[in-house]
């Protein structure tokens, strides 16, 4: 384990990644414009937002952009002072302490990140995924940016053990699911005084079925040996395209080059580190804060060629003539995916959007196809809903033969993380695993 | 001796669902429940014993630890606890309501390493519209189809209304009960009323009914009257179903007048309307009007209105706020709670808590203080 691994370049594609999105990456412009501005959660549909050419902030985002600067904990401690726990998300945290700046300063606070993220006409939240995202716009909305109209979209899921085969099961979720996704729309069209255009979002859904195809593709191509991406090169550069640009152009001409420069690396033997050792998978969000630490383990030897999060799933097709029914339906398909795939410990995934969650069985059958050695769990003490069932997770990594270190920090907050400790905690990890492999 | 009616429930408190396991042994089934969004009276009208799954915050967490990490909320984990010991080996069914991540996730993990006969999971959304209304209604329709399946009883009108009004008429004793509270000094303590709630969600609905009469009959005629106190307080927040806090409290010469809790007015007292319109009148108590902050209920501060009007009701002249550790829900809200009650003219304590009461010395000297400034 002494000797290092070298890196090898960052893929091109991930190099001009500012270049290459420019609309995610240049809002100022944008909001220096003027005109509606919707702060959104993840797991509010992208499309509906293109639908309607509706500039979007995305403050989960944000609060990952202010981890990465540095400057979260002082938003996280801004709000702190105002009485929010830390127990509390981070991101949430996060925001709430941007915008009683924002209070206090009368405007974008001077120490924000790349003019910080205009002031929202309106908040979209969506009630999956978690619990403080219902409390999160609440609080912004009560407390801080009164008067901001909030519009939450609420879909459940059916329970793990549930026939979601049975027509009436997905007459009962659909029913909701419809309700809520027609409610958001006719919010946001009474917001903006116009209608959401129905031939923008048919576009908007057709390049989305095409960037779930790109992104299966890319999950299976880093299944190689070498791996040709890690964790680190797909956090940087891949949450933005794929949940908050879903089927705009260029997230997929991005996601293109990006698949179409994977497919080389594989094709010619190259990975994204010489001598690669290690395959672990990473489960849970990263640390915003120090997306090196993946650099820091490649030199180790370790690849992490998948991750538990920001995960398209297998792609599906969908008839795209009534856009909006395609969008609901698009969302069944998919929550059924993840049900097939294990669903004990997730959250709510029929969401009107393009992402999905890991299922038990799909992690389980993730070792032979990315031939897994061991697995890292960043346990993010601030988020229940990605942290609470890693140890359930575990156990199943257990019965598959798999070792597991789990390292308890947060995705925003830097104040947690113990670098030394985490690379000697590492260190112990692979010194495990080269036991494993002496022993056979 | 027969014991009084005051010193049975602390009996059914303390033996932890002793009278579950003799039902059962008499051949009763046992459903145990998570959360009060599934209803029990349909629980009860299928001929099924409804118990509420408590923890036991004397008790440390040792087998849960194999299975769900600490960063989760302390009381799921602790019930977990639990069962994994064998402590709800009794049950012959388990149903968890969707309320907040932790329950939701524990479901699929509990289900897994401790699935009882018949297992249900009770979605419910987080927003109150006429959409989300609906699907607590078809969720209740399908609820009563599960519970006539495992029981092998039909769950026909007459008798969902039997149970239903059975509830109705305890809901309207606690009421009574409470309103014996608002005498100064309170006729009966807030521990003696809390240990009677929790008998009372241990035992069929029947025998509640029983139990209250009685208690309300002893509390009316008794000689010895509690004590006059330092100051008159309401009790908010998480769920608290041991009385080690509010004895604490009522030590320092405070009484507990008034609580919003689960365990208590948030989901115990009030009547189920509806007529004819059963599972209207059941979402309207267990949805639309049932307190519980993981539900989205807008923006504007009125919504804590319920609570001053609680609060002047029973004179209460502060109020306690119990959060437990990694509960996302009540830590978001207790910032804008305290603030309300602030202006309201209601100053608060917050009392954190990791479900072991671990630190009663420091929450004495913090619940001392707090009385001395207010009394």
């Amino acid at each position: 384990m002494s000797e290092m691994s070298k890196l090898n370049p960052t893929l091109d594609t991930i190099r001009r990644i500012h270049e290459l999105l420019p609309s995610f990456y240049t809002k100022q412009a944008q909001r220096d414009a003027g005109g509606p501005v919707a702060w959104c959660m993840a797991a509010v549909s992208a499309e509906i937002l293109y639908a309607f050419n509706l500039h979007a902030e995305w403050p989960e985002s944000f609060g990952a952009f202010c981890a990465a600067k540095g400057i979260s904990p002082h938003f996280m401690e801004q709000a702190e002072a105002d009485g929010y726990s830390a127990e509390l998300c981070s991101y949430v945290r996060n925001t709430i302490g941007y915008v009683s700046r924002m209070v206090e300063v009368g405007g974008q606070p001077p120490e924000a990140p790349k003019g910080g993220m205009g002031t929202p006409t309106m908040l979209l939240g969506a009630g999956v995924i978690c619990d403080p995202r219902l409390k999160w716009f609440q609080t912004l909305s009560s407390r801080y940016l009164k008067g901001v109209p909030v519009f939450h979209t609420d879909s459940m899921s059916p329970p793990p053990g549930t026939d979601a085969s049975d027509p009436k099961v997905k007459a009962h979720y659909m029913q909701l699911l419809r309700q809520t996704v027609h409610e958001q729309i006719d919010f946001i069209a009474k917001q903006l005084g116009r209608p959401i255009d129905l031939d923008r979002l048919r576009n908007a859904l057709a390049l989305a079925q095409e960037q779930n195809l790109l992104t299966w593709e890319m999950h299976t191509l880093r299944a190689a040996v070498p791996c040709p991406m890690s964790s680190g090169e797909f956090f940087y550069a891949c949450p933005a395209p794929l949940q908050f640009m879903t089927g705009q152009p260029e997230a997929v001409a991005f996601l293109r080059c990006l698949r179409d420069e994977l497919r080389e690396r594989v094709a010619r033997g190259i990975g994204t580190i010489e001598n690669e050792r290690y395959r672990l998978a990473w489960l849970g969000l990263p640390p915003w804060f120090n997306l090196g630490f993946f650099d820091r383990l490649g030199e180790l030897g370790v690849v992490f060629p998948v991750e538990s999060v920001y995960l398209e799933g297998e792609p599906v097709q969908i008839d795209l003539s009534d856009p909006v029914e395609a969008l609901i339906e698009r969302s069944w398909k998919r929550s059924e995916w993840t049900r097939k795939n294990g669903s004990e410990i997730n959250p709510d995934t029929l969401a009107a959007c393009n992402m999905s969650v890991a299922g038990t069985q799909l992690m389980r059958s993730w070792v032979k196809k990315f031939k897994l050695d061991g697995v890292i769990m960043h346990r993010t003490r601030s988020c229940r809903a990605v942290s609470f069932g890693q140890t359930h997770m575990k156990n199943i990594f257990a019965e598959e033969g798999i070792p597991t270190l789990v390292l308890e920090s947060d995705m925003g907050d830097p104040r947690t993380w113990q670098q030394s400790v985490f690379m000697e905690n590492v260190r112990g990890l692979l010194a495990t695993i080269d036991g494993a492999r002496k022993a056979v | 001796m027969a014991l009084s009616a005051l010193a049975r429930a602390r009996a059914i408190y303390e033996s932890r669902g002793e009278r579950a396991r003799e039902l059962k042994a008499e051949g009763r089934k046992v459903l145990g429940y998570m959360c009060n969004f599934a209803p029990i009276e349909m629980v009860e009208a299928v001929g099924l014993v409804p118990y509420r799954i408590r923890g036991d915050t004397q008790e440390r967490v040792t087998e849960a630890d194999q299975f769900v990490e600490a960063s989760g909320c302390p009381f799921v984990r602790n019930t977990f606890d639990q069962a994994l010991k064998g402590r709800y080996d009794f049950l012959d069914g388990l149903v968890m309501s969707h309320a907040c991540d932790s329950v939701q996730r524990m479901y699929g993990i509990w289900t897994q390493h401790k699935p009882a006969a018949f297992n249900y999971l009770f979605n419910v959304p987080h927003t109150v519209t006429q959409g989300t209304e609906r699907f607590f209604m078809r969720e209740l329709q399908i609820f009563r189809e599960a519970l006539e399946k495992f029981s092998g009883r039909k769950m026909d009108d007459a008798t969902l209304a039997a149970a239903i009004d059975l509830y109705n008429r305890n809901r309207k004793l606690i009421g009574e009960l409470y309103a014996l509270r608002r005498t100064d000094p309170p006729l009966i303590t807030g521990a003696e009323m809390l240990e009677v709630l929790i008998a009372g969600t241990g035992v069929p609905g029947a025998e509640f009914e029983t139990l209250l009469t009685e208690v309300k009959a002893e509390v009316l005629g008794r000689s010895r009257k509690p004590e006059k106190k330092a100051a008159r307080l309401m009790f908010y927040g998480c769920i608290n179903d041991d009385t080690t806090l509010v004895r604490l409290i009522e030590e320092c010469s405070a009484s507990l007048v008034m609580d919003d809790t689960c365990i208590g007015a948030r989901s115990m007292l009030g009547n189920v309307g509806g007529g004819e319109q059963m599972l209207e009148g059941l979402m309207h108590y267990y949805f639309r009007n049932f307190q519980c902050p993981r539900t989205y209920r807008g923006t504007d501060m009125k919504r804590f209105d319920y609570l001053i009007e609680s609060a002047r009701e029973a004179n209460a002249q502060g109020v306690v706020l119990y959060i437990l550790s990694f509960c996302d829900p009540h830590k978001a809200d207790v910032v804008e709670v305290r603030s309300y009650l602030e202006e309201a003219g209601l100053p608060s304590l917050v009392l954190e808590d990791d479900y072991s009461m671990g630190n009663l010395e420091s929450m004495r000297t913090r619940i001392e203080a707090f009385i001395e400034t207010i009394a």
